[in-house]
């Protein structure tokens, strides 16, 4: 270590922060941080949800600016008030949430702001759409970023917007790329080739920041750690030398658990019972087909399958966000194919959505208010047509204690202004706090760190223990095979496969997921 | 933790705390326009000082050097207050229409089509005051709410763009009204719709007081109580919360079970109900008569002023006034200072203009508090 520390200083760092210190009102999001990257290495930060990765990474991209602190960028001091600042110094960042012109075409996304323009005889100015085009296929080419260049970008998937981002940053020529939690969208697929992406940009010389809460990708691609905790920088790791387990207990400050423990399960009568289910999507393109399964009291089970495969329509469909084309969906007995959202949540469902940011919350609201997004109508929340806000504010002291949930607002603070992972355990804490009968969790832990998952993990155990029905839909094997007693596999829209958790293997699931293996 | 509006100059600090800028922000928008519209002045070679002191002569807010018979500082206000009371309906029904998302650029079309109605089946009865005057007010909501509600129906039920679907039923309401007035109600002297009873009127006119005769609009009570209602209704009631959470985000409400229809037919019914109060206050009240072929501007001044109270029911009351009483007091001013009326109607303008602006103002202020706070 000592040795490292010693090889660093003579080498040259492409980007110094020095005493970084940024406040928001009721919190030091960055205290005194001092971090310094090298060219092109793949320096990656880890933390807790809620730590200060995001904010950090903001005042690099000029999102934000320091209360305190030096910012130096290939050995000079520079201010960075703005992302076109950024930007001029070859800064280039994929934000968490990333946001994009949803009717723009991929390539109008990508020269926006420094389009290729010609000049209609010889005067009138005009985009020439062609040569971007043309650019974009060229690049996306070349890093192995496939992707049509006049597709509109409400009609790509999360990974191909990702790679619109990706591309924005490119062709603007930044050499320090920082990706803010790029993997947590992904699928392992997805999750493997960007991986593999980050490797080739390394070679082909930029300087790469990661911010994510995986380990193993840590371990994977990045050369340094950065950690932080709440704020403070912890230690600055070398990849190679140091473990996972290591890393983990700098991160949350204390050994964590990465298994929990899971007794076995005791099933009770039917709860959720799904018959002959299609939907078709709002282009009246059959999405589910032909889905029929159960849950049962005491049950996790758990939905396995590729991106798209029809597993968030199913619990759209479940939950009334999405109309059933036929087929019939019963809940404790009761048809609730046609009930609207509000009365099938009154019957007893909680839904943890996939999209935290459009439906799951409401982001310019406040924290308080979110947490009682789906019970305000109720005492004590509200008596008659009166809202209660005392109670919001009581409620809400309650669940940021028992879900750790972290607010520099606190309760009445805007959840907008609430790091990722904490927005998603605000949604996580409201639905099984509603105490339904079947509880849908897609992706529940998605944007969490690792004591975080481990504590919605147990929480889902704790509910499986009363008896809860819980249809889990999930991504990443791993979870599937660590909560599951029964899996399904969905594949183009049909239920491949349905069977216990003991009598498959994750191998078999991931054939069974890629349509493999026909049942 | 030190707080960071603890630091800074006191003006900036003024400024920055983020709970009052609903109420700092707006001012330095008016503050802004004073500037802007006291260098207009000057350089038309008059005293910015003179200029607005007769504006708000004009106004009734401070007195005049001298008065014509029954008249005094007083009856000016009170006139103002009668001019005052629509504006503030209009700019409630916008404000309402905000909060949920919508925008209700159909006020104008919705006060002339309650007016109208009121006019002809109360305005020309023998109704005696005790019924006609609860009657105008009943129907002036019933007709607003209609029209409003209507709106809401077609975006909910055909997606049809509330915008477009008002501007269009202002046209229709507009040159449908024109011609039963034309053909049916007109008063061959004044070419507009015949006088209404003074039963039914709204405004009591010539109502003595010492040795004055004033205006007594009943219906200023009835949008104050309503302002402070509505801030209630949104601050603390299940339906005002609905319609908030609807307006920032449909999908999230959706998923939260809210009825999204309902909601946006009921805040375009509430709204247009507001609207119609504007209406019949406006052409049962104000005026005793319609003018056909003309939609009030103030159904679309009300977009600017509900802006310039940043939406806030309370807020709307302050900017109803400050706006009714600059375009009233441009008549006195013009003709004490010798600049032209439009001067008075430019510094509204400018007003608006900054209130519209008000985002971009907050923006300028927090980073220059930022700044601040760094050294
Ligand atoms: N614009 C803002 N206004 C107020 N507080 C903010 C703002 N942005 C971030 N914060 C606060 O700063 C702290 C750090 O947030 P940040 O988003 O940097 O966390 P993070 O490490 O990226 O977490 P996550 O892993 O959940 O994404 C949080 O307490 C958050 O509430
Ligand atoms: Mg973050």
């Amino acid at each position: 270590m000592e040795e490292a520390r010693v090889r660093m200083k003579t080498d040259e760092y492409i980007v110094e922060m020095k005493n970084i210190t940024k406040r928001f009102p009721g919190v030091v999001a960055n205290d005194d941080v001092s971090i310094s990257i090298k060219k092109g290495e793949v320096f990656a930060i880890l933390g807790e949800n809620g730590a200060g990765k995001s904010t950090l990474m903001s005042m690099l991209f000029g999102m934000y600016e320091p209360d305190a602190g030096e910012i130096f960028v290939r050995g000079e001091k520079v201010k960075i008030d703005s992302p076109n600042e950024a930007v001029r110094l070859d800064i280039g960042m994929v934000h968490q949430h990333f946001k994009l012109v949803e009717n723009y075409t991929v390539s109008e996304s990508i020269v926006l702001g420094i389009e290729p323009i010609k000049h209609l005889l010889g005067v009138i100015p005009y985009v020439d759409i062609k040569s971007a085009n043309k650019a974009v296929q060229e690049l996306s080419q070349r890093y192995g970023l496939e992707i049509e260049p006049t597709k509109k970008i409400e009609d790509l998937q999360v990974y191909a917007r990702q790679r619109v981002e990706i591309l924005k940053m490119l062709y603007r020529e930044a050499e320090i790329l920082i990706f803010d939690e790029p993997t947590a969208v992904l699928t392992p697929q997805e999750i493997d080739y960007l991986l593999g992406i980050i490797e080739k940009l390394r070679e082909s010389g930029k300087t790469i920041i990661l911010i994510t809460h995986k380990l193993e990708e840590i371990k994977r691609v990045a050369d340094r750690c950065a950690i932080l905790n709440r704020g403070k920088l912890v230690d600055v790791l070398d990849v190679e030398t140091t473990s996972t387990a290591e890393m983990a207990r700098l991160m949350v400050g204390r050994d964590v658990l990465m298994e929990v423990d899971k007794p076995k399960a005791q099933f009770g009568e039917e709860v959720l019972i799904v018959e002959n289910l299609f939907v078709e999507d709002m282009n009246h393109f059959a999405v589910v087909k032909d889905v029929s399964f159960s849950v049962r009291r005491g049950e996790i089970f758990a939905i396995a399958g590729v991106s798209g495969n029809g597993q968030v329509e199913v619990a759209d469909a479940i939950s009334g966000m999405l109309p059933i084309k036929s087929g019939k969906v019963s809940l404790n007995g009761r048809d609730i194919t046609d009930l609207p959202v509000k009365e099938r949540t009154d019957a007893g469902i909680s839904y943890i959505p996939e999209d935290r940011q459009s439906m799951g919350l409401i982001l310019d609201l406040s924290l308080a208010e979110n947490l009682v997004l789906k019970s305000y109508h109720d005492a004590p929340y509200s008596r008659g047509e009166i809202l209660n806000k005392d109670a919001f504010l009581q409620h809400a002291k309650e669940m940021i204690e028992a879900y750790d949930i972290r607010s520099g607002g606190g309760a009445t603070g805007m959840v907008r202004q609430m790091s990722g992972g904490n927005q998603q355990k605000a949604i996580v804490g409201r639905e099984i706090e509603l105490g339904s009968d079947l509880m849908i969790f897609v992706q529940p832990t998605r944007g969490l760190d690792i004591g975080a998952i481990t504590g919605i993990r147990e929480r889902m155990i704790e509910q499986r223990a009363a008896g809860k029905a819980i249809l889990l839909i999930s991504l990443e094997l791993d979870e599937i095979m660590a909560m599951a007693d029964t899996i399904g596999v969905m594949y183009s829209g049909e239920m491949q496969k349905i069977t216990s958790a003991d009598d498959i293997t994750s191998e078999e699931v991931g054939e069974y997921m890629m349509g493999v293996k026909h049942a | 933790m030190p707080d960071s509006n603890r630091r800074g100059n006191p003006l900036l600090r003024f400024f920055g705390n983020q709970r009052w800028q609903f109420i700092t922000i707006p001012l330095v928008a008016i503050l802004m326009s004073l500037i802007t519209a006291s260098i207009i002045v000057l350089i038309l070679g008059k005293n910015p000082l003179t200029t607005f002191q007769s504006l708000l002569q004009g106004s009734g807010f401070i007195p005049k050097p001298n008065y014509a018979n029954f008249k005094n500082v007083f009856t000016d206000f009170v006139d103002t207050v009668d001019a005052v009371t629509p504006m503030i309906f209009a700019s409630l029904a916008v404000a309402v229409a905000f909060h949920a998302g919508l925008f209700n650029i159909g006020v104008s079309g919705q006060m002339l089509l309650s007016g109208f109605v009121a006019t002809i089946v109360v305005g020309y009865s023998p109704l005696p005051a005790v019924l006609a005057k609860p009657l105008v007010i009943i129907i002036g909501i019933i007709v607003g709410a209609l029209v409003g509600g209507l709106i809401g129906f077609l975006k909910y039920r055909f997606n049809i763009n509330e915008v477009v679907a008002a501007i269009m039923l202002n046209y229709i309401i507009q040159y449908t009204i024109s011609f039963f007035i034309n053909t049916r109600y007109v008063d061959p002297v004044s070419r507009q719709s015949r006088v209404i009873s003074s039963a039914s009127r709204l405004t009591l006119l010539n109502v003595p007081y010492g040795d004055i005769r004033m205006r007594i609009p009943i219906a200023f009570v009835i949008a104050i109580l309503l302002a402070i209602f509505l801030w209630f209704f949104f601050a603390k009631m299940k339906p005002g919360f609905e319609m908030k959470m609807v307006g920032l985000n449909q999908v999230a409400s959706r998923y939260a079970g809210v009825r999204i229809g309902k909601t946006l037919i009921m805040a375009m019914m509430i709204s247009g109900a507001l609207a119609g109060l504007a209406g019949v206050s406006y052409y049962l009240g104000f005026f005793s008569s319609i003018q056909p072929n003309v939609l009030t501007s103030v159904g679309f001044d009300a977009i600017a002023v509900s802006l310039l109270g940043n939406s806030h029911p309370i807020g709307v009351i302050f900017s109803s006034w400050l706006i009714t009483a600059l375009s009233r007091g441009g008549t006195y001013m013009s003709s004490m200072v010798g600049i032209r009326y439009e001067i008075a109607a430019l510094i509204v303008g400018l007003i608006l203009l900054f209130s519209a602006m008000s985002q971009f103002i907050r923006q300028r202020i927090n980073a220059l508090i930022s700044r601040s706070d760094r050294r």
